[in-house]
């Protein structure tokens, strides 16, 4: 069975070697082949959050391992990015990490698209200070808010050091980070510091670009964390799987039952947890309740298109994604990503399901 | 060269003219494809402008003239001014010319002068000629992982203790800033600035020269009364080409300066400039007024760049010749 | 100290300096170059650099085949437009360009090569990205053709103007029409600086990256098709300085130093080929 997969795979991808890419055409693994549906040949192309473009790039390039003649070709150029290229019709499927409003999708507009969420992430504070390792910095919503509001300048700050009694921390300026670009990091961020902090809510809000009262600006969650490596110092939001796999140092949170965490996907999990509605009006899990919650978590969506003018393209792009909340999970585990919880992913599907080309429902496959 | 033959004044034999008429066609045909060729150029380079101005009108509509003076930059309400831009991009290259200007000129006049050091001379010319095909994303690569480390631990703190008095050099720094920027547009305009110069240099009429030294001047003071005040005018042109270049850089100057819109008297600190901004927003402006905002800021960049590559062009042509082909 | 004294401590003193800018005009170069070898060599000579594609981030290896690929696909296109056109407007310029027609095709070329390369790529964007509706190398191929366009155009026209006119004399005398003349005579007389010239506007398209940012967005997977997103080399530069993988950092010196060979060896070869050729 899976020879015969194989070879129809690559049969496919010579007869339209100019229509689709290819990549390497190593046997990839086995996982019960017969409920995955395999998809027709096709290049995808997808653009849009950086905050999970680890997850991504681990599962597209195994579903070309295992899929040769489909390529998944994602760019994460920022939230913001994924749901403008998506809304223009330049890419076939975007991602955000908040959903995008009926202003943002015209004119395809919210009632033709389907957003699914597709990852569960968690934010972190990572910060670059010598002689502070992993998990010694604690910070509370009022230090967060200070730092980033620009009340609080150094890191021998009174209020840094009244929760920091044991570590010794230097007269440095903080030196802050934040995106540059359109982000839905940013939101699920600003959305916490919004919930956490009167005077954020009313001087700077929740948005995916927002005026900045400090800090300097760099373009997707890959350059902030670079920026913070580079330099001591600096402190500033990135997602967590760019702190754990560069080995980056990050602070304890507290969440809102007073508990101090140290962001990690089984946070993201009793976060998400708590809710039992997600949908693209009602998303938000920041500052969740319970005792191992981390705070400052969040779905990333993806955005199709409900009506696929392209048969064999929609086809191919329902059958990667409808994998991708199934078995594609367990890639997300590897690269410090939360699994959806099996409710998201059952909604998942039964939308997939709404999606047709020409009348017909191109999803011809349940879940495994 | 030889006589031609076939030609005469007697009246032509009609195979001859037929043959004749061939000809003309087709030097008319070549004529035409000519013309249309050139005509090609004006027409791109119309639907270029016009590829700026369309998506950019609902901004000028919404914003008026009022645009260039707001230093508002706020995605969310949707209020957008182009000044912090426009500041980043004028101190950013001011910069790196005033880093540039002497070490340019100087290396200039070395060039140009003949008697020096031959055997020295061309690998030294060739070493600045291999600088300017050197691609911006990789000095952006070297500013990013080696200049701006470098800034942050010895350049910045030097300044800020031995000049800080000076306005221009007090405040935090983190390596990224407006100087930092500047010194890496001065190593990106520094090639086209001395080979203009040294061009111009070259073309200071040998008998002046010759009759100054013969009359017992020095090199300097040939250099100072004579040279640099008749190739005044090449040379500004010259400056003025290479602001032009610095103006426009987009990519190692995004990698190396922050990217925060604000306004800051020190050099020390983020900003961003017209280039680096749209190469960071404009995937992701959502609306016909963000977009139009950013489509206006590349407008006002083309203007001034159009503007200040005209200027620098008329200047060198009136130097050396309008119908001399130019060196870049 | 008597005046003539100080006057040739003076000319010492200038000399000195002139001496000094020089060096510091002609560092610079060393510098970067240094580092990008240094840095790109350990990436370079990594197995499969060449032939590999990328690896997702954080899985180490891989190497940059899509990308070189890309860069030649998006290149040549962009020359495949932009090198005819350009040498016939040269042609046009040399021979028939002494009017208001040529002056202003002369004047409106030389502001196209002031332009920021960013804006390039909004043109693209606009005309072929916004229209077609997808990002595509073929967009990134126009924007660079339209960069390139002057480069070549003005290194055409210097070229058939350095030919000498005895050359053109001499064929109208033999009786041969116009457009002969110059291309069977002049246009071949003058081959190695349109040649130069075509081989530099190819090294510069090739370094470019603000024109693709939106353009052809990049690929991580190889792409033949250029109606398709592709990766090129400089946009791998770019793209990979600003993670914060330490791998994929190194992969970026690694192909950085790769851009700059290739330029810089382009640069060479057309600067080494035009004075061969001029007798």
């Amino acid at each position: 069975m899976k020879h015969a997969v194989s070879a129809a795979g690559i049969a496919i991808a010579l007869l339209l070697a100019a229509c689709g890419g290819t990549g390497s055409t190593s046997p990839g693994p086995a996982s019960g082949g017969a409920t995955v549906p395999t998809p027709p040949a096709a290049a995808l192309t997808g653009a849009g959050s950086t905050f999970d473009y680890p997850f991504f790039s681990a599962a597209f390039y195994a579903y070309n391992q295992k899929f040769s003649q489909v390529t998944v070709n994602y760019q994460s150029i920022g939230s913001g990015g994924g749901i403008q290229q998506f809304a223009k019709k330049t890419v076939d499927f975007g991602a955000t990490d908040v959903p995008a409003k009926d202003s943002e999708l015209q004119p395809i507009g919210a009632a033709g698209t389907v957003q699914m969420p597709v990852t569960l992430g968690t934010v972190s504070l990572a910060f670059n200070l010598q002689g502070v390792n992993d998990g010694q910095l604690k910070l509370t919503p009022k230090t967060i808010s200070g730092i980033f509001l620009g009340t609080i300048k150094k890191w021998n700050d009174a209020a840094l050091a009244a929760d920091n009694s044991g570590v010794s921390l230097p007269d440095q300026p903080v030196t802050v980070v934040h995106r540059s670009d359109g982000s839905g990091t940013t939101y699920i961020f600003s959305d916490y510091l919004s919930g956490v902090n009167s005077d954020w809510k009313s001087k700077v809000g929740t948005g995916k670009s927002i005026s900045w009262p400090t800090g300097q600006g760099a373009k997707g969650n890959e350059a902030v964390a670079t920026t913070i490596k580079q330099t001591p110092g600096a402190i500033g939001y990135v997602e967590l799987a760019y702190v754990l796999q560069t080995n980056m140092t990050q602070a304890k949170l507290q969440n809102k039952d007073g508990d101090f965490v140290l962001p990690s996907p089984e946070g993201a999990t009793a976060a998400a947890g708590q809710y039992l509605v997600t949908s693209p009006a009602q998303f938000s899990i920041v500052n969740a309740p319970g005792k191992d919650s981390a705070p400052i978590s969040g779905y990333s969506w993806v955005m199709v298109s409900k009506d696929q003018t392209d048969k064999t393209k929609g086809t191919a792009l329902v059958d990667m994604l409808d994998w991708l909340v199934n078995d594609g999970q367990q890639y997300a585990a590897n690269v410090h990503y939360a699994r959806l919880p099996s409710s998201v992913v059952q909604n998942d599907v039964a939308a997939l399901k709404t999606i047709t080309s020409a009348g017909s429902t191109l999803l011809t496959v349940g879940a495994s | 060269m030889s006589q031609g033959t076939a030609e005469t004044v007697v009246p032509v034999p009609p195979v001859m003219l037929r043959h004749r008429r061939h000809r003309v066609d087709g030097d008319r045909i070549f004529q035409c494809l000519a013309i249309s060729a050139g005509i090609l150029v004006l027409a791109i380079a119309a639907i270029f402008l016009l590829a700026l101005f369309v998506p950019a009108l609902p901004a000028i509509r919404e914003f008026g003239l009022g645009f260039l003076a707001s230093r508002d930059w706020n995605p969310v309400s949707l209020r957008f001014g182009a000044l912090p831009f426009l500041y980043g991009t004028v101190i950013t290259s001011l910069v790196a010319m005033v880093i540039a200007f002497p070490i340019g000129i100087g290396a200039a006049l070395f060039l140009a002068d003949d008697a020096r050091l031959p055997f020295i001379r061309v690998p030294l010319s060739f070493a600045i000629e291999l600088l300017a095909g050197i691609p911006s994303v990789v000095v952006g690569l070297w500013g990013l992982f080696i200049l701006v480390p470098l800034m942050r631990t010895s350049v910045e703190p030097f300044l800020s203790h031995t000049f800080g008095f000076l306005p221009f050099f007090q405040g935090p720094y983190s390596g990224s800033s407006y100087l930092t920027a500047g010194v890496v547009l001065a190593i990106m305009v520094l090639p086209i600035l001395v080979a203009l110069s040294r061009d111009v240099i070259r073309a200071v009429p040998r008998s002046l020269r010759e009759a100054s030294l013969a009359l017992g001047a020095t090199k300097a003071e040939l250099t100072w009364s004579v040279i640099l005040p008749y190739a005044r005018i090449g040379v500004t042109g010259a400056v003025l080409l290479a602001l032009g270049r610095a103006l426009g850089e987009t990519i190692a100057v995004t990698m190396v300066i922050g990217n925060r819109p604000g306004i800051s008297g020190s050099l020390f600190a983020q900003g961003y400039t017209l280039p680096s901004v749209l190469a960071n927003e404009f995937t992701e402006a959502t609306g016909k007024i963000y977009q139009g905002a950013l489509f206006e800021l590349g407008l006002v960049l083309v203007s001034i760049t159009i503007a200040v590559n005209v200027l620098a062009r008329l200047l060198v042509w009136r130097f050396k010749g309008a119908s001399e082909a130019s060196v870049v | 100290m008597s005046r003539v004294a100080l006057r040739v401590l003076l000319d010492q003193l200038v000399t000195g300096l002139i001496i000094l800018c020089i060096m510091a005009a002609a560092i610079p170069v060393v510098i970067l170059l240094l580092f990008v070898v240094i840095k790109g060599l350990p990436g370079i000579t990594a197995p499969g650099f060449f032939t590999d594609l990328p690896h997702p981030i954080g899985v180490p290896g891989g190497g940059v085949f899509n990308a070189i690929v890309g860069t030649l696909v998006v290149v040549g296109i962009a020359s495949l437009l932009a090198v005819p056109i350009g040498t016939l407007i040269g042609i046009f310029l040399s021979e028939f360009g002494r009017n208001r027609v040529g002056y202003a095709v002369r004047f409106v070329s030389d502001v196209l090569t002031g332009l920021p390369s960013i804006a390039f790529g909004i043109f693209g964007y606009t005309v072929l990205v916004a229209t077609l509706g997808h990002f595509s190398a073929i967009s990134a191929s126009a924007a660079l053709a339209v960069l390139m366009l002057p480069l070549i155009l003005r290194a055409t026209e210097t070229a058939l103007v350095l030919v000498p006119n005895s050359l053109r004399e001499g064929g109208l005398a033999l009786g041969a029409a116009r457009w002969r003349v110059t291309l069977q005579i002049i246009v071949p007389a003058a081959l190695g600086g349109i040649v130069t010239g075509a081989l530099l506007a190819m090294a510069r398209a090739a370094g470019e990256t603000a024109p693709l940012l939106f353009t052809t967005l990049g690929n991580e997977f190889l792409q033949l098709n250029p109606g398709r997103p592709m990766g090129t080399l400089a946009l791998t530069v770019f793209k990979n300085a600003l993670v914060p993988y330490s791998s994929l950092q190194d992969q970026a010196w690694a192909a950085a130093l790769l851009l700059v060979l290739i330029v810089s060896v382009t640069n060479i070869l057309a600067r080494v080929y035009v004075r061969r050729v001029q007798r």
